[in-house]
C-alpha cells in the first residue's frame, strides 16, 4: 500500500517540475545558510564556513539530481522523453514511417485475420455457461467402410441413460438446405433435429417465446415445432415478435414456430451457422422408424456431453469405455469394436468426427501467417539498417556528449516500437475488416461462418507479433548504429556509412531470407493451387455442369406409394416438356449431398461366416434416364430400362470398383447378389457403370451399385434436370410447375449440381485452402519485391560515389551493371535454394491435405522459382540502372 | 575535517530512514540540515551523513506518508523546510524499532558463541 502511495505521488511528480525544482533550490539554499551560521559561531571565517558547508553538502547539482530520480518516475520520464523525440523523428521522415507502417500493416494483417479465424473455430468455447464442462463425443467404430461418424439413435439413448450420474449426454442430427416456406415464399433453411434435453443441457435461453422442452419429441408423431435462430429471425421476419404461434412448412412439413433462440447462441458447429431447430420428432417422423428411430446402422446423431462437476475428462472416458464395450459385446454385429472418445469439445471442430484434420489446417496457417511477417519483419529491419547507418554521425555525437549506449539504444527502440505500433493498430484494422468480409461472403451457398472470434486473444496475438517485429527488426539496426567509435565516424567527413562490409553482409542475409520466405509461401500457394485444379479437374464419372437439383418429398403430404410414383411421372412428363431441356431423371441422392444409402452386399454362393458382418456398399435407386443425365457411362451390358419395374425381375448395375472388388477377372454381368440376406431374395447384375466419387472428392474407387427405382420405392428424390439453359435461372420454372402439381410444395431443397459440389464435401475445403495460401503467396511476393528493391537500391546510393570512379577510369555502363545484378543474383540465387529446402519440408509436413499433387511437384517448384527469381532480378535491375545512368562528375561529387 | 571523516562509518543503507523518523520523534519538527546535525551528535561523532543523500530520503519518506513537510522559520529567523512525524510515521518507526532489535539481538547471539571460540 505505501509503495502505491509513493508511485501515485511520484507519477505526481511528473508534473510542475519547475515549481519542485524552484522548492529543492531554496531548501538547499536555507540548508547552506543554517550550516554557514553554525560553522560561524564555532569560530570558523566567514570564507572557511562557507566553504566547509558546501563540501559537506557534497554536489548541489548531484543532489538535485538524486533527488529529482526519486522524486518522479525516472523510467517513464525517460520513456516520455523517447516518445516526444520518436514522434519527431518519425514526422521528419514520413516516407519511411509510412513505408514501415504499411509492410507491417499487411503483416499483422494477415496474421490478425488468420489468427482471429483460428481463434473463433478452435479457441473460443460456445458461448454457453460453464462452456468448459462440454465435452464432444467422438464414436468410433471399428467398421468404418459405411462411413459410421456418429451415434445411432439407440446408441444415443443408451450412453445417455448409462453415464446420466457423471455426464449428461445430449446431440442433433443436422438437416442441411432444408426447403422452409412460410407467408407465402420459400427458401432453404439449416435445421438441427436435437435431443429433447439438448438446450436445458448447453443451458441456453429463448429470445423469445420458448426452446424444446425436456422430454419433448423423443417419440415420433409428436406435434411438430421449430425454434428460429436469432439471425434466421431477422433475416426473415424482420425480427417480428409476432412470429410465434405462426404455422411454416419445413422439408414440406407443418410446423408451428414456438421461439427463437438468444442471439449469441449459433449451433453446435463453429464454422456451420445453424438456422433453425426442431426436436428429432420433428425432423424423423413415423416413416423413419426403421431407419432412424430403431436402427443402429443408421449414425446421424452428433453428441455432446455436459460433464457434472468436478467430473474429468479422463473419469469421464472410463465410464464410456465401460459403456462401449457392453454395448460391443451385446451388439456384436452392427457395435462391433465401438469406441467413444471425451475430449475437448474445442478438438473436435468443426464437426467431431475421428481423425479430424482441422488441427493440422490451422496450424499450417498460423505458419504461413507467421512467414509473412518474418518477411514484414526483414523488410522493416533493411530500412531501419539504412536509417541506421545515416543516423550514425547523430549517434556518435550523443555518445561523445555522454549519452550512455543502452540509453541511445533504448531511444531507438522506442522508435522502432512506436512505429510498430502505427503498423499494429493499422493492421488489426485491417484485419478486422478482412474478418468482416469473410463473415459478409457467403461461400457457395452452405451456411459456412468463418468471421468471428475477433476477441482479447487476437489483440494480444497482435501485440505480440507488433512487438516482437519492434524488437527482432529494430535491435541490431540500433546495435549497429551506436556501436561505431565516435573518432572514426566524425573523422569520416560526413560520410555516413562506416564498418560497411559487415553491414552489406546483414543486408544481404536480409534479402537472401526474403527471398527464400517469399518462394516458401508461393510454393506452397502454387500447390494448394494445383491441388484444387486437380480436384476440379478430377474425374468425379459424372458431369456436374448445366445440371440443377430438385429434392422433394411427396410423402409429406400423406401420399400413397402410389399416388408419390403418379405425382413424380407426372411431374417428370410436365419438365420434359419446358424448352430447353435436354434430359430428366430422378435419384434417391446426390453424389457428395448429404444423403448416401449403404447396404450390405451378398454374393450369392458366398455365405457370410457366422458373427461377421457382409461387406457394405454405397448404393443409389435411380430411375431409366439417370444415366444419360448425369452422363454416367454404361461400360458393359445396359442401362435401366422403362422395362424394369416392380414385376420384372430385380437387377443392379454395379460400378467398375465393385465388379473388381467381387468378381475379379469375370464377367459381372449376369452375377447375382442380396442385399437382405444369404438366401436371397437376388438382384442380377446387368450392366457395369464407371467409377466416380460418390461420399467425398478425395475418397479412393469405392464399390458402389445402383438398383432401379421402381424396384426400391423411397419417397423423398431428387429430380435432377439437364439443360441447354443456365440452371438457376430454370429454378423457378420447375418450381412453378411443382406447385401447380401441389400446392403444399413438398420442395425440401433446390440447388445446381455445381453448387452441392462447393459443399464441405465437395470442393469447399479446396477452394478454402487455396484462396487463403494464394493470398499469402501474393502478400510473400509483394514484400520480396519491396524488399528486394530496397535493399539494392540503396547499396546503389551507397556506392555512387565508388561507381562513379569506375566510371571515370572507364568501366563501361554495361560492366557496372554487370557488376551490380551479378551481386543481386548471387542474393537471389542462395535465396532461392533456401527457399526450395523450406517448401520441400514444409509441404511435405502438409502431404496429406493434397490432392492429385505431389508435395514436391517439381513444375510448381521450378516454374515459382524461375517467376520469382524473374520478378526480384527485375527488382535489382531496376535501381542498378538508375545507378549507372549517373553522370560520373555528379557521382564522385556526391555528397 | 576532512581528515578525520576518514575514521567515521557512512550510514548504512536503510538505516537512514530510521534515524530520521527516530530524531523527529525525539525532536519534534525539524529541518533537514537539523535533522543531519542531530544524527551526527547522536553518534557520537562516529557516523557521517552525507547531506546530499538525506534530501532524496526525506523525499521518500514524504512521498510514503510517514513524515509532512511544510516551510517555517528557523529561531535566528531564516526560512527552511521543517519535517514532522505523522501518525503513519510514528506506527511505522515502532514497527521498525521493533524489527532492529530483533535482528540485533539476533546477530548478537550468532556472535558470542564465536568470538569465545576464536
Amino acid at each position: 500500500m505505501r509503495r502505491l502511495r509513493a508511485w501515485f505521488s511520484r507519477l505526481g511528480g511528473l508534473f510542475g517540475k519547475q515549481r519542485h525544482d524552484r522548492e529543492l533550490a531554496a531548501e538547499m539554499e536555507s540548508h547552506l545558510q543554517l550550516h554557514i551560521e553554525d560553522n560561524l559561531r564555532a569560530g570558523m571565517s566567514p570564507a572557511q564556513a562557507r566553504r566547509e558547508a558546501i563540501m559537506k553538502l557534497g554536489g548541489v547539482e548531484q543532489t538535485k539530481e538524486n533527488y529529482r530520480e526519486r522524486r518522479g518516475l525516472p523510467l517513464l520520464e525517460v520513456f516520455f522523453q523517447d516518445l516526444r523525440f520518436g514522434v519527431r523523428m518519425l514526422r521528419k521522415n514520413p516516407g519511411v514511417t509510412a513505408i514501415v507502417v504499411l509492410t507491417l500493416a499487411l503483416g499483422v494483417g494477415a496474421n490478425t485475420a488468420i489468427f482471429g479465424l483460428v481463434n473463433g473455430l478452435l479457441l473460443q468455447r460456445l458461448p454457453v455457461p460453464a462452456a468448459e464442462q462440454i465435452a464432444a463425443l467422438v464414436i468410433q467404430s471399428g467398421d468404418s467402410s459405411l462411413g459410421a461418424l456418429g451415434f445411432s439413435y439407440p446408441q444415443f439413448v443408451e450412453f445417455r441413460e448409462q453415464t446420466a450420474p457423471i455426464c449428461e449426454v445430449f446431440g442433433s442430427a443436422t438437416a442441411w438446405r432444408l426447403n422452409f416456406t412460410a407467408e407465402g415464399h420459400s427458401d432453404t433453411l439449416t435445421m438441427g433435429g436435437v435431443s429433447s434435453n439438448y438446450f436445458s443441457a448447453l443451458e441456453v435461453k429463448p429470445a423469445l417465446g420458448r426452446l424444446v422442452l425436456p422430454g419433448e419429441g423423443e417419440h415420433p408423431g409428436e406435434p411438430a415445432i421449430l425454434v428460429l435462430s436469432y439471425s434466421f429471425w431477422q433475416r426473415r421476419f424482420g425480427g417480428d415478435p409476432q412470429v410465434i404461434g405462426k404455422q411454416a412448412r419445413v422439408g414440406g412439413k407443418p410446423a408451428t414456430i414456438v421461439g427463437v433462440m438468444e442471439k449469441e447462441f449459433r449451433g453446435q458447429f463453429t464454422v456451420f451457422e445453424m438456422d433453425a431447430y426442431a426436436p428429432l420428432s420433428t425432423v424423423f417422423d413415423q416413416s423413419s422408424v426403421s431407419n432412424f428411430w430403431n436402427s443402429r446402422d443408421t449414425h446421424l446423431m452428433l453428441a455432446l456431453g455436459r460433464l457434472k462437476p468436478g467430473i474429468t475428462l479422463a473419469q469421464a472416458q472410463s465410464r464410456f469405455d465401460v459403456i462401449s464395450r457392453r454395448l460391443a459385446a451385446q451388439y456384436p454385429v452392427t457395435d462391433k469394436d465401438l469406441s467413444v472418445r471425451v475430449m475437448d469439445e474445442r478438438l473436435s471442430r468443426p464437426i467431431p468426427y475421428a481423425n479430424n484434420a482441422f488441427i493440422v489446417f490451422s496450424g499450417l496457417f498460423l505458419i504461413l501467417g507467421a512467414l509473412v511477417l518474418l518477411l514484414a519483419c526483414t523488410n522493416i529491419a533493411n530500412i531501419l539498417m539504412a536509417r541506421a547507418s545515416v543516423r550514425q554521425r547523430e549517434m556518435a555525437i550523443r555518445a561523445a556528449l555522454g549519452g550512455a549506449r543502452y540509453r541511445l539504444v533504448r531511444q531507438m527502440l522506442t522508435e522502432t516500437l512506436l512505429t510498430a505500433l502505427l503498423g499494429g493498430i493499422a493492421g488489426v484494422t485491417l484485419g478486422a475488416g478482412l474478418n468482416r468480409l469473410a463473415s459478409s461472403t457467403h461461400l457457395s451457398n452452405i451456411p459456412v461462418r468463418l468471421g468471428f472470434g475477433f476477441d482479447w486473444r487476437v489483440f494480444v496475438y497482435a501485440l505480440a507479433a507488433v512487438v516482437f517485429t519492434a524488437v527482432s527488426a529494430g535491435l541490431s539496426p540500433a546495435l549497429r548504429a551506436t556501436r561505431a567509435d565516435v573518432n572514426t565516424v566524425l573523422h569520416q567527413g560526413g560520410r555516413a556509412d562506416a564498418g560497411g562490409r559487415a553491414r552489406h553482409k546483414v543486408r544481404g542475409d536480409l534479402m537472401t531470407a526474403q527471398v527464400a520466405g517469399s518462394l516458401t509461401l508461393l510454393i506452397v500457394a502454387g500447390l494448394f493451387v494445383r491441388s484444387l485444379r486437380a480436384v476440379e479437374r478430377m474425374d468425379i464419372g459424372f458431369d456436374p455442369n448445366q445440371l440443377l437439383n430438385i429434392t422433394l418429398d411427396p410423402s409429406l403430404n400423406n401420399y400413397t406409394e402410389l399416388q408419390t410414383n403418379d405425382f413424380y411421372r407426372s411431374l417428370e412428363t410436365k419438365v420434359r416438356a419446358l424448352p430447353g431441356i435436354q434430359s430428366v431423371s430422378l435419384a434417391a441422392s446426390v453424389p457428395m449431398g448429404s444423403t448416401l444409402g449403404s447396404q450390405s452386399v451378398y454374393i450369392e454362393g458366398r455365405r457370410v461366416p457366422s458373427g461377421q458382418r457382409a461387406p457394405g456398399a454405397f448404393f443409389n435407386s435411380v430411375d431409366a434416364a439417370y444415366f444419360e443425365t448425369l452422363r454416367v457411362n454404361v461400360l458393359l451390358g445396359r442401362a435401366f430400362t422403362e422395362a424394369d419395374g416392380e414385376t420384372s425381375p430385380s437387377v443392379a448395375i454395379v460400378n467398375e470398383t465393385m465388379a473388381e472388388h467381387f468378381w475379379p477377372g469375370e464377367n459381372p454381368i449376369g452375377k447375382r447378389f442380396s442385399l437382405t440376406s444369404d438366401d436371397g431374395p437376388f438382384v442380377e447384375i446387368v450392366g457395369v457403370a464407371r467409377d466416380g466419387k460418390y461420399r467425398i472428392l478425395a475418397e479412393d474407387p469405392q464399390p458402389y451399385f445402383y438398383v432401379p427405382l421402381s424396384q426400391h420405392f423411397t419417397a423423398q428424390r431428387t429430380l435432377q434436370i439437364r439443360s441447354a439453359m443456365p440452371p438457376e435461372s430454370l429454378a423457378p420454372i420447375v418450381q412453378h410447375e411443382i406447385q401447380a402439381l401441389d400446392a403444399n410444395d413438398p420442395i425440401e431443397e433446390i440447388q445446381t449440381m455445381k453448387e452441392s459440389l462447393g459443399g464441405t464435401l465437395g470442393y469447399f475445403i479446396f477452394r478454402l485452402g487455396a484462396s487463403l495460401a494464394a493470398a499469402m503467396g501474393l502478400l510473400g511476393l509483394l514484400l520480396a519485391i519491396v524488399g528486394v528493391y530496397g535493399v539494392v537500391s540503396y547499396a546503389a546510393t551507397q556506392r555512387t560515389q565508388e561507381l562513379g570512379i569506375r566510371m571515370a577510369l572507364g568501366a563501361s555502363p554495361r560492366q557496372i551493371l554487370a557488376l551490380l545484378l551479378k551481386q543481386g543474383a548471387q542474393l537471389v540465387a542462395a535465396g532461392l535454394l533456401f527457399g526450395l529446402a523450406g517448401a520441400w519440408a514444409l509441404t511435405h509436413a502438409m502431404s496429406h491435405m493434397l490432392v492429385g499433387v505431389s508435395p514436391s511437384d517439381p513444375l510448381t517448384y521450378l516454374s515459382l522459382a524461375a517467376l520469382l527469381s524473374f520478378i526480384t532480378l527485375l527488382a535489382c535491375w531496376i535501381p542498378a540502372r538508375r545507378a549507372i545512368r549517373v553522370d560520373p562528375m555528379v557521382a564522385l561529387r556526391y555528397e | 575535517m576532512g581528515d578525520k571523516a576518514g575514521d567515521k562509518k557512512d550510514v548504512w543503507q536503510g538505516t537512514l530512514a530510521l534515524m530520521v523518523l527516530k530524531t523527529l520523534q525525539a525532536m519534534g519538527p525539524l529541518h533537514g540540515y537539523g535533522i543531519a546535525r542531530r544524527i551526527e551528535q547522536t553518534s557520537g561523532d562516529l557516523l557521517a551523513v552525507n547531506y546530499g543523500t538525506l534530501y532524496p530520503a526525506l523525499l521518500k519518506l514524504e512521498q510514503e506518508g510517514y513524515i509532512s513537510s511544510e516551510w517555517g522559520f528557523s529561531d535566528n529567523n531564516r526560512k527552511a523546510k521543517y519535517y514532522k512525524l505523522t501518525r503513519a510515521g510514528r506506527k511505522q518507526l515502532n514497527k521498525e524499532e521493533r524489527e532492529w532489535e530483533q535482528t540485533t539481538a539476533i546477530l548478537a547471539r550468532f556472535l558470542a558463541p564465536g568470538e569465545e571460540r576464536s
